[in-house]
């Protein structure tokens, strides 16, 4: 089975965010970048059927610092091939990452596509779903398990609620990763060092980074403090009655 | 064939069996399984090891720590010595018995004071053995408990049989005037005189009776030595002799060729290691002081290597056979020895500084802990901690660039020591440059040192967790990668000497940093710089604090580098006085931090090392402050000051704001 592990790299929310001068998106200048953690848990699960089913696990993430790490310590877990996309993602969107990416991953002829389910920057939708678009293949998102038989799938996946589905999903799919079926290994840096001596990293060109179909950023802005809170009291019809008169009040209702 | 033939036989025949049997024994477990292990070296600084044999084997030194047992254990061990050459003369007397019944072994045989001085030690003997088994049977101590209780009782009985027949059969001889230096054993003149109204045939049958059971027991304890606890009576010099002599808080490096395998199977332990496996008497020294043992943990020095000695027997014994025994099957580092116990170690070192024959604890843990890390099996807490070390060089996951966030508004400035040379090189730590609660104590570290007039300067955002705690979690690669960051930084500095806040810092500065170029710098802790600007009249006090408090040594800066008396001294220095806890120097209690056990979930139920130190403190009379001098200790105390309710008895203050209030 070949396995593909999509990452994206996210601004580290650790340091302080900046908007830029244009107002409209984040100062990216000195963001220290790192895998995106839904991201961590396809990559987990990936290797976790690799380990149970057999086949390859190719980790695929675009050209911005610390890609290297990512791919290297995705190594060290067992993955078996490494690609890098080149080119100037800083401000790429998911729209623009799903084209470049798909161009890519056509190529690798991939029978499970993995992705995490969202990321903290994805202003545009999830990468998961763009991304089987220009495929043209079939996509199920909140996924926390994967088992794989006979060229189908059957994946659980999270709904709101504490709800769970069983569905079977033929292959090739995209899967968006809610969380892998064990909490993402640790591996020790002495293993991505030696992973660094004993694998390479291919780098492949995006074809092109076209954002477009993406909805227009107006204004970015750091949330501004609002007024407190305020606690309503009282009994269930109380609470009830007076949330009603505050809806009215404020014309929503 | 007349007895006296027949008894020179039996006892040829005796000896050729028991040593025979004893040589089978030991050259398995001592030859055959020690050469699967790894290299040991050590084979080095001969005067020293040989110095230390005779101060710890001979004279005993470590075992006086509890005093009574120890007192009873080195008369034991000085009359098995002196009485080994009674039992030599009992096996020559066997074997000559054909030619002459009575033969005596010059010098041995024949010199007074001798006689006297064994006479009077098998009184003593006996005196400890029965002390012995009362410790055994009737006090039956913590530190006893998972010991093999009945090999304990054996060989105690073993030795009184040895020691009571011999007493008995010179006895008889002086009765039958057979003893030519009957006068000088008075113990023995007494010993025979019950029996001196019995007629000299039947005395004669006795002492031969008495005889036989004396070799007999002699021979059967012979064969029994490479067993079990016992085994320590002939390891026990070799184990002495090729102890660890590198500084305490340095680590060996991992074992494997890669540098981070760790162990996961016996044979990839060091044979020396295996050495100290089988040198355990069970004395349990180490299990009654273990924080981890004592906090109710699955963790007990000595059942775990107790464990470890069952493991490289039964192996051996598998892998001689080269049966498919289950026992190969059985991972190390799992089965034999769980995960669990593995982590809760917090590396105080007690039980290897407790431990009377040398034998080392924590290293094997740290190497079965590298181990767990390959595999990835850590909890969840740790991993993150872990994670985090490594992405930020802290672990509490801020970015580098807030390590210096607690010196804002102090004024004048702090140096950068990257850009201006120093005479300080202020190593500040995580924990006081990150944790919320010690900024203030940070910040008047700062303010003692500039009040100092000292010449100071720090690195902000290059410096990086020292990884003290990070290799003895066994994350070794971590180590080297915080350890090359740290010291390139360093590099890059003009500075005299380092001053540490954290123990743990200073430790792995001192003992395991490589310093290239000008060699290790000199490295204090800022005990001992206070310490020093004191003595010189360069920090002066200007107020008298008067009260009385107890102070507590931190494992890596009194254990591990025996720095006691600077931190007392710079506390008296204040105008307190310092109310010692029960257990205190290099008996101090360990708070449970240690080793990454700060980074690791907590096991609840059971009262924490640092909940029982607390208690510990509060029993003092009219101490109201509990005074430390390492940042981990500030959290983990002041903690457990809140879990155990104590906070209207007892104050957790760092030993810097003592100084700071009489400035």
């Amino acid at each position: 089975m070949n396995i593909v592990v999509l990452i994206k790299l996210v601004p580290d929310l650790v340091e302080e965010l900046t908007i830029d001068s244009g107002g409209a998106g984040l100062d990216l200048t000195f963001a220290r970048w790192i895998i995106n953690e839904f991201d961590d848990h396809a990559l987990e699960q990936g290797i976790l059927l690799k380990e149970r089913h057999g086949g390859t696990v190719t980790v695929v993430a675009p050209d911005l610092e610390g890609a290297d790490d990512v791919l290297f310590t995705a190594a060290a877990k067992d993955a078996d091939r490494l690609i890098k996309v080149k080119g100037d993602f800083t401000m790429a969107n998911n729209h623009a990452l799903a084209r470049a990416f798909s161009a890519i991953i056509k190529d690798l002829q991939a029978d499970l596509i993995l992705t995490g389910v969202q990321a903290h920057n994805d202003l545009d939708g999830s990468a998961g779903p763009l991304l089987a678009e220009c495929l043209q293949l079939p996509y199920v998102g909140y996924v926390s398990g994967v088992a794989v038989n006979d060229g189908k799938s059957t994946i659980r996946k999270e709904y709101p609620g504490g709800l769970l589905a069983e569905m079977e999903v033929a292959l090739p799919t995209v899967l968006g990763i809610q969380a892998a079926e064990q909490p993402p290994r640790y591996v020790a840096v002495s293993k991505v060092r030696q992973a660094m001596k004993t694998s390479s990293i291919e780098e492949l060109d995006a074809s092109d980074l076209n954002p477009d179909g993406a909805a227009e950023i107006g204004r970015m802005f750091q949330p501004e403090a609002a007024a407190h809170a305020e606690m309503i009291e009282g009994s269930p019809e109380e609470v009830s009655a007076k949330l009603v008169g505050l809806f009215k009040e404020l014309g929503v209702l | 064939m007349n007895y006296e033939a027949l008894k020179s036989v039996i006892v040829l025949l005796a000896l050729s069996t028991a040593t025979g049997i004893f040589i089978a024994r030991a050259y398995r477990l001592l030859w055959v399984n020690l050469r699967r292990g790894g290299a040991s070296g050590r084979f080095d600084h001969w005067g020293e090891r040989v110095k230390g044999v005779l101060v710890y084997v001979g004279a005993q030194l470590r075992l006086f720590r509890f005093l009574v047992p120890g007192t009873a254990h080195f008369f034991v061990f000085w009359g098995f010595l002196f009485l080994s050459l009674t039992i030599l003369q009992a096996i020559v007397e066997g074997l000559a018995a054909f030619a002459n019944p009575h033969y005596v072994l010059p010098l041995i045989g024949t010199w007074g004071p001798l006689a006297l001085i064994q006479d009077l030690l098998a009184t003593a003997v006996v005196v400890a053995v029965a002390y012995g088994l009362y410790l055994r049977l009737v006090v039956d101590p913590e530190r006893y408990r998972g010991s093999h209780k009945g090999a304990g009782v054996k060989v105690l009985g073993f030795i009184m049989t040895i020691m009571l027949s011999l007493l008995v059969m010179n006895g008889l001889r002086i009765n039958l005037n057979e003893d030519l230096l009957g006068a000088w054993r008075p113990v023995s003149t007494l010993t025979g005189m019950p029996f001196a109204s019995l007629s000299p045939a039947v005395q004669g049958v006795i002492e031969e009776a008495a005889y036989w059971i004396h070799l007999g027991v002699v021979l059967l304890f012979l064969t029994e030595l490479p067993t079990g606890k016992h085994f320590h009576i002939f390891t026990s010099i070799p184990n002495v002799l090729l102890r660890n002599l590198e500084p305490r808080g340095r680590l060996p490096a991992p074992q494997s060729a890669d540098g981070t395998a760790g162990v996961s199977v016996m044979e990839q332990f060091r044979w020396k290691q295996m050495l100290d496996f089988y040198t355990c008497s069970e004395c349990g020294r180490c299990q009654e002081m273990c924080p981890a043992s004592q906090g109710g943990s699955s963790l007990s020095p000595k059942l775990l290597i107790m464990d470890l000695r069952r493991n490289l027997e039964e192996r051996g014994a598998a892998l001689s056979a080269k049966s498919s025994n289950g026992i190969l099957f059985k991972s190390l580092t799992g089965d034999v020895i769980t995960d669990e116990t593995i982590w809760a170690c917090t590396t105080c070192y007690t039980c290897d500084q407790e431990c009377p024959l040398f034998i080392e604890h924590v290293n094997p843990i740290v190497e079965m802990r590298r181990h767990l890390i390959v595999e990835g099996r850590v909890d969840k807490k740790l991993q993150d901690a872990l994670a985090n070390l490594g992405r930020y060089g802290n672990s509490f996951g801020q970015s580098e660039r807030m390590r210096a966030k607690w010196t804002q508004g102090l004024q004048p400035a702090i140096k950068d020591a990257r850009k201006e040379p120093v005479e300080y090189l202020w190593f500040v730590g995580d924990y006081a440059s990150y944790s919320p609660t010690l900024t203030d104590v940070t910040r008047k570290t700062a303010e003692v040192f500039q009040k100092a007039g000292l010449n100071f300067g720090i690195l902000f955002d290059a410096e990086r967790n020292s990884g003290n705690d990070v290799r003895r979690v066994g994350e070794e690669g971590l180590y080297e990668m915080l350890a090359e960051k740290n010291l390139l930084a360093l590099s890059k500095c003009k500075y005299e000497t380092i001053v540490t806040t954290d123990p743990h810092t200073y430790n792995t500065l001192k003992n395991e940093y490589v310093w290239n170029g000008n060699g290790r710098p000199r490295i204090l802790h800022y005990t001992e710089l206070l310490d020093e600007l004191i003595s010189s009249g360069q920090l002066k006090f200007g107020k008298k604090l008067d009260a009385r408090i107890t102070y507590h040594d931190p494992c890596y800066l009194g254990r591990y580098n025996g720095v006691y008396d600077a931190p007392r001294r710079v506390i008296e220095a204040t105008g307190c006085r310092v109310i010692e806890m029960p257990r205190h120097g290099d008996r101090a209690f360990c708070c449970g931090a240690g080793g990454g056990r700060i980074w690791m979930e907590e096991k609840p139920g059971h009262e924490r090392p640092a909940e029982m130190r607390v208690r510990e403190a509060a029993a003092l009379d009219g101490v109201t402050t509990f005074v430390v001098a390492c940042p981990k200790d500030v959290t983990m105390f002041r903690d457990a000051v809140k879990t155990t309710g104590s906070e209207s008895r007892l104050e957790v203050k760092d030993l810097i704001e003592l100084v700071y209030e009489a400035l």
